[in-house]
């Protein structure tokens, strides 16, 4: 039966041919890209990330900066992951995983250090503490293992956008309600003061942002209507 | 499975690679960020020395410029006499104990400010920062803080201006003489100690006790090292 099996074996060629190759951004790559700006964000619904976004959202110009430095970190180590997905031996990689995202986050800190040395001062130990930030170990582990680097790239930053949102929304509610002001400007007139108005100061430590953050994740899951229900 | 020879050799590769990368980024970033250290040191000193205004952005060249133009420094010996053959700015805290710098304003020829870098243990971490004082040796002109690792909200409001601002016109020296340093007293200074001691100290902050505590005591620890300096000073003041 020669005959058949070249036929076979030519049957697969063409079908590899004919197989269309997936869009650029084709539902599912898109869907990637923006579910975890909403319906599964990961500060909001699976609650990761916590700890930075507690502490950098004093002011507005910290935060974005600490999200770009996330964004930066997640979308280059999901890349970097997903390219040596087939290479890395499953003992060893989380090790693996860990030493990219810290040779990244360093790298960050270094060129902030640099470029940026007054945010970098105000950040201080915050930009350090991305290594142990649970969403980038976690898309590394949960999605960049098992697919190609331009979906991983999608879901990094995806996932980057996502906790940034979150970030820049507490971040201003605590500038005006904390300190009156926004990116630095003053908001609130010096007369509201006179009038007896105060900042909060609540908002400047870090129960402020716990409760920020607390009513952000209840209006988010009220809306959704995406409960976990026991 | 991999082999246990691969996984070896791939974790080898993998530290080499990451390695490399830092290595490279840090000696290429190295000059930029030691000149950033450098400059908000410098622009530290001018803010003490009220040159500029606290907090204001200033471009790299106003700090330089300002600097060049009126500060000028000298290294001391524990007798408060000058070192004549060390430079400032390349004393090593470690080895050179028995040495301090000692920065110094000048304006038309006439010293405008004297500058101290203090430092020392606040509750988490050591604060680093700079005195200035008036030409009297007695009377404060600032205090400025440039590295510190205390909780940001709480201790970390050293940094804030409201603090800072504290610390104008207090003095160091008792009416006898006697060097009595500056305290940060728990809660306010009104309700604390009477008005004739008020201008040996500066309102705490709240929810920071103990880097108040720390900051008192090495203020009082760096000024008593340079008090033969001042004595010097103010003598010649009195002449």
């Amino acid at each position: 039966m020669p005959d058949t099996e070249v036929k076979n074996t030519s049957e697969q060629k063409e079908l590899k041919v004919i197989k269309p190759k997936e869009k650029l951004f084709s539902k599912k790559n898109k869907r990637t890209l923006t579910d975890p700006l909403s319906d599964n964000n990961p500060i909001t619904l699976q609650v990761l990330g916590i700890c930075s976004a507690l502490a950098v959202t004093v002011q507005f110009n910290t935060a974005l900066v600490m999200s770009a430095a996330v964004i930066f970190v997640l979308a280059i180590s999901n890349v970097t992951i997903s390219i040596l997905r087939n290479k890395i031996p499953s003992k060893i990689r989380i090790i693996v995983e860990l030493a990219v995202v810290a040779t990244l986050v360093i790298l960050v800190d270094q060129i902030l250090k640099a470029y940026l040395y007054d945010i970098s001062k105000r950040l201080s130990v915050f930009v350090g503490l991305i290594i142990t930030n649970c969403i980038i170990l976690g898309r590394a582990e949960a999605f960049a293992l098992q697919n190609k680097p331009w979906p991983s790239l999608l879901d990094g930053l995806g996932n980057g956008l996502g906790y940034a949102a979150i970030l820049m929304v507490v971040a201003t509610g605590r500038e005006i309600l904390g300190s009156g002001s926004f990116f630095g400007l003053r908001l609130i007139p010096e007369s509201f003061y006179a009038a007896g108005y105060e900042n909060i100061g609540l908002m400047v430590l870090s129960p402020g942002a716990f409760i920020l953050l607390g009513l952000i994740i209840w209006g988010q899951r009220m809306i959704s209507k995406k409960f976990e229900e026991s | 499975m991999h082999k246990n020879s691969y996984v070896l050799f791939f974790a080898a590769s993998v530290t080499i690679v990451c390695s490399i990368l830092l290595a490279s980024g840090a000696i290429l970033l190295k000059e930029r960020q030691q000149e950033n250290i450098a400059l908000d040191m410098s622009k530290n000193i001018i803010e003490v020395a009220g040159l500029i205004e606290q907090g204001k952005d200033i471009t790299r060249q106003d700090i330089l410029g300002l600097y060049d133009e009126y500060i000028k420094s000298k290294v001391l010996d524990l007798n408060g006499n000058e070192v004549e053959d060390r430079n400032a700015s390349d004393l090593n805290p470690k080895y050179d104990r028995d040495l301090l710098p000692l920065y110094y304003c000048q304006k038309n020829g006439e010293i405008d400010s004297y500058i101290i870098p203090i430092s020392g243990k606040g509750l988490w971490s050591t604060i680093y920062g700079y005195l200035a004082l008036e030409p009297d040796a007695i009377t404060v002109k600032g205090i400025t803080f440039y590295k510190h690792g205390e909780t940001p909200g709480l201790g970390g409001e050293i940094e804030k201006d409201w603090f800072k601002d504290n610390f104008k016109g207090k003095k160091i020296l008792s009416p006898e003489g006697d060097l009595i340093s500056i305290s940060v007293v728990k809660g306010k200074v009104s309700e604390r100690v009477s008005a004739e001691e008020a201008y040996h100290y500066v309102d705490g902050i709240s929810g920071s006790t103990l880097t108040g505590k720390g900051l008192t005591q090495f203020l009082k620890k760096d000024l008593i090292r340079y008090e033969p300096f001042f004595k010097q000073v103010r003598k010649r003041e009195m002449e």
